[in-house]
C-alpha cells in the first residue's frame, strides 16, 4: 500500500557524505558533548555546530541524556524499593517522605516513575534496534537486488502497514502472551516497514552510483558493495526516523498497559499507573496520581522529537529552507 | 487509469485476506477460551459442546474458510460472553464511530490549515513561532494523556457530559462527541498545520505565483486561490489516511471518554478475551483503512499522472 505521503523519504544528498555524518548522529545521541570535529572531519564539525546552535534540539539532548542515566542508575537511586506495596500508606498526596505521593497500593511513585523510566528506555532502544535490524536487512536486499525479492518485500510492507498500529500490537501481544517481551516483539512486528522502505529507496537511489560502478569495476562483491559502499551513505535518514520513533515506541508501550495488554499489572510502567488513576481522575486534589507519569510520557516523547528534528535540520540544512 | 484502478483494488483486497488470516490465527494461538482455568472448573462434556457451539472443534483452516463466508453475508458469529450476534454490536458501534471521526476530522481541517496558512503567510513572524511550538508540543503529547487532562479538568463543565452515556445517562450525541473529538483532532490538526506549512512555502516560491502577483491579483487571491489549491494535495492525502485510521476505531480515545463506539467495543472484548468480538472488529478495521488508503491512492493518481505511469 504506497500511500502517497510515505512514496518518498526524506531526502538524502549522496555527495553530502551522509554515511561520514553518522558518527556525528551517534555522538549526539549519547549526549558526548566534545567538539566532534576533533575526529578530523569539516562536515562533522558542521553538523554539530548546526545541531548546537537549534535551541529546541539542544533541550531535547538534554532530556534525553537525563533519561538514559536514570534508566542506567535509576534503582540505585530510588528512595523506596518500586514495587513494594503498603497498604497502611496509600493515596498519600506528595511529601517529604514520598515526593510525588504514594498509588492505590501504596507504592512510591517517584520509585515507580524511574522504575518506568528504566522500562521504556529500554523497551525503546531494544524495539529500534531490533527493528533497524530487520528494515535494514530487508530493504537492502529488496532495494538492490529488485525484482522478485523487491516484489516479496514490498507485499510483506503492505500486510503490516495495514493493520492499524496499536489494534495489530494488541492482537500480537495476546497471542504472544503476557510480559515485556511480547510487547517489544509486538512494537518491532509492526515497527520496521518505515525503516525497511526508507532503506529500499536510498539503496534503490545509490545502486546506481558511480562510486558503486567503480568498486564493482575493481571486484568488489555484491556483499561488500552493500555493506561497505552503500549502506554507511545511505542510513542517515533511517537513523534519524528511528530516532524520532523511539518516543512512538514509549508512547505504545504506555498505550498498551493503559488498556491492561503487555508489561505485567504490578510493574510501575507509566501508562499502567495512569490507567490506575482512572477512577480518581475527577477527584480534587488527586492529580498528583497521573501528573507525574503523564508529564513523563510527554517529557520523553518530546525529548527524543527535538533531538531527532534537530538532527534532520543539521544533517540536511536544505530542509530547513531558511534564507 | 483502469488497469491502475484494478490493480490497487486486487492489492487492498490481498492485503485484507492476509491480514484477517494473521488476525485469526494470532487470536486462536492464544488458547482454548473454554478449557478450565484457575478456581473456574468447566467439565469436559460442557467444554466439548461449547466449542461445538462455537465451531471451534473444527480444524483450523476449516474454521477460517467458514468464517470468511460467514463474513461475507454479514456474519460475524455469536460474542463468546453474552452470545450476542457480534454483527449487531458491530452495527451499534459503528456509526458513534464515524460520527466521531467526522468531527474530529472536520475539527482538525479547521485549525490545521488555518494554522499552516498563517504561519507560512506571515513566516518568522510571532504567529509562525507559536503555530511551530504548539504543534511540535501536540504532536510530542500521547493522546491519552490529552484525553486524560480532559477527563480530569474539563468534563462536566458547560456542555460536555460528566458522566459517558449509559442506559440510565442521556446524552445527546453532539455533545457526547466533542471532547473525544477534540483530543483525536489536536495531534492531527498539529500534523496538517506543518504540512500546511510547508507546501504552502513551497507553493509560494513556485514560478505561477509570481506570475499572479504580476499581473496585478490581490493577495488575497493569489493566497486563497491559487496557492492554497496546490498546496492543499498532502493534506487531502493525510486527512485520507487519518479518516482511516479514525474509522478503524480511535480504541485509546474511546476507551477513556468510554465512548461506545468500534474502539471501546475493542478494548473491552480484549479485557474480557472475547475472542469473536475481538477477530471482528479488527477485520472492520483493517479493512476500514485498508479502503480509505486505497481511495486516497487512486484519487492522488487521478491529481497527479505521475504516480500512475509509474
Amino acid at each position: 500500500m504506497t500511500t502517497p505521503t510515505s512514496a518518498g523519504g526524506p531526502p538524502v544528498d549522496a555527495e553530502a557524505g551522509a554515511g561520514v555524518l553518522l558518527p556525528g548522529a551517534d555522538s549526539a545521541t549519547s549526549g558526548a558533548a566534545v567538539p566532534i570535529g576533533a575526529r578530523g572531519s569539516g562536515q562533522l564539525a558542521d553538523v554539530w555546530r548546526r545541531f548546537r546552535r537549534n535551541r529546541l534540539a539542544m533541550v531535547g539532548l538534554a532530556i534525553v541524556t537525563v533519561l538514559i542515566l536514570l534508566a542506567i542508575i535509576g534503582p540505585y537511586v530510588t528512595p523506596y524499593n518500586a514495587f513494594e506495596q503498603n497498604l497502611a500508606n496509600t493515596l498519600k498526596p506528595p511529601s517529604a517522605e514520598h515526593w510525588f505521593g504514594t498509588d492505590v497500593l501504596g507504592r512510591d511513585l517517584f520509585s515507580g516513575i524511574i522504575y518506568g523510566c528504566r522500562l521504556a528506555i529500554t523497551v525503546g532502544l531494544l524495539t529500534v534496534a531490533f527493528s533497524l535490524l530487520i528494515g535494514i536487512t530487508l530493504g537492502a536486499v529488496a532495494g538492490f537486488k529488485g525484482g522478485a525479492w523487491d516484489g516479496v518485500v514490498a507485499r510483506f510492507i503492505d500486510v503490516f502497514l495495514a493493520f492499524p498500529p496499536l489494534v495489530g500490537a494488541i492482537v500480537i501481544v495476546r497471542a504472544v502472551g503476557g510480559g515485556v517481551t511480547p510487547v517489544i516483539v509486538a512494537l518491532v512486528v509492526l515497527g520496521w516497514m518505515t525503516t525497511a522502505r526508507l532503506t529500499r529507496g536510498q539503496v534503490l537511489a545509490l545502486r546506481e552510483a558511480e562510486y558503486v560502478e567503480a568498486a564493482r569495476s575493481i571486484g568488489a562483491g555484491n556483499r561488500r558493495i552493500v555493506l561497505r559502499h552503500i549502506l554507511p551513505n545511505a542510513i542517515a535518514p533511517v537513523l534519524v526516523y528511528s530516532f524520532t520513533s523511539i518516543g512512538v515506541v514509549v508512547v505504545a508501550m504506555a498505550s498498551l498497559s493503559y488498556l491492561g495488554i503487555g508489561v505485567p499489572p504490578d510493574v510501575p510502567e507509566w501508562g499502567r499507573l495512569i490507567s490506575q488513576a482512572t477512577p480518581f481522575l475527577r477527584v480534587p486534589g488527586m492529580t498528583y496520581l497521573w501528573l507525574a507519569p503523564a508529564l513523563a510520557i510527554a517529557i520523553t516523547t518530546l525529548g527524543f522529537a527535538f533531538v531527532a528534528d534537530g538532527m534532520r535540520d543539521s544533517l540536511d540544512p536544505k530542509l530547513r529552507g531558511g534564507n | 487509469m483502469g488497469r491502475f484502478i484494478l490493480r490497487r483494488v486486487v492489492q487492498a483486497v490481498l492485503v485484507i485476506l492476509a491480514a484477517t488470516l494473521l488476525i485469526f490465527l494470532a487470536t486462536f494461538a492464544i488458547g482454548d477460551p473454554f478449557a478450565s482455568s484457575g478456581e473456574k472448573a468447566v467439565p469436559p462434556d460442557i467444554a466439548a459442546a461449547n466449542r461445538a457451539k462455537f465451531g471451534l472443534d473444527k480444524p483450523l483452516p476449516l474454521q477460517y474458510v467458514i468464517y470468511l463466508g460467514n463474513m461475507v453475508r454479514g456474519d460475524f458469529g455469536i460474542d463468546f460472553e453474552q452470545h450476542r450476534p457480534v454483527a449487531q454490536m458491530l452495527e451499534a458501534a459503528i456509526p458513534n464511530t464515524v460520527r466521531l471521526a467526522l468531527v474530529a476530522i472536520v475539527i482538525d481541517i479547521l485549525i490545521g490549515v488555518v494554522a499552516g496558512v498563517i504561519a507560512a503567510v506571515k513566516r518568522y513572524s510571532f504567529w509562525d513561532v507559536l503555530v511551530t511550538v504548539i504543534a511540535t508540543l501536540a504532536i510530542g503529547i500521547p493522546v491519552f494523556v490529552i484525553g486524560v487532562v480532559l477527563v480530569a479538568n474539563v468534563a462536566g463543565w458547560g456542555p460536555f457530559p460528566s458522566v459517558p452515556r449509559s442506559f440510565t445517562v442521556q446524552v445527546p450525541w453532539y455533545q457526547e462527541v466533542l471532547l473525544p473529538a477534540f483530543t483525536l483532532a489536536i495531534i492531527d490538526a498539529a500534523f496538517i498545520a506543518r504540512l500546511m506549512r510547508g507546501s504552502m512555502l513551497e507553493v509560494l516560491r513556485a514560478d505561477y505565483i509570481r506570475t499572479a502577483r504580476a499581473k496585478g491579483l490581490s493577495e488575497r487571491t493569489v493566497i486563497g486561490k491559487h496557492a492554497m489549491r496546490n498546496s492543499l494535495i498532502p493534506v487531502v492525502t493525510y486527512v485520507g489516511v487519518s479518516l482511516g485510521v479514525l474509522f478503524g476505531g480511535a480504541i485509546i480515545t474511546e476507551t477513556i471518554f468510554q465512548y461506545n463506539g468500534v474502539g471501546y467495543l475493542l478494548s473491552t472484548a480484549i479485557v474480557k478475551s472475547n475472542a469473536p468480538v475481538i477477530i471482528a472488529v479488527v477485520i472492520f478495521s483493517v479493512v476500514a483503512y485498508v479502503v480509505l488508503s486505497t481511495i486516497v491512492d487512486i484519487l492522488y493518481a487521478f491529481l497527479d499522472p505521475r504516480i500512475r505511469l509509474n
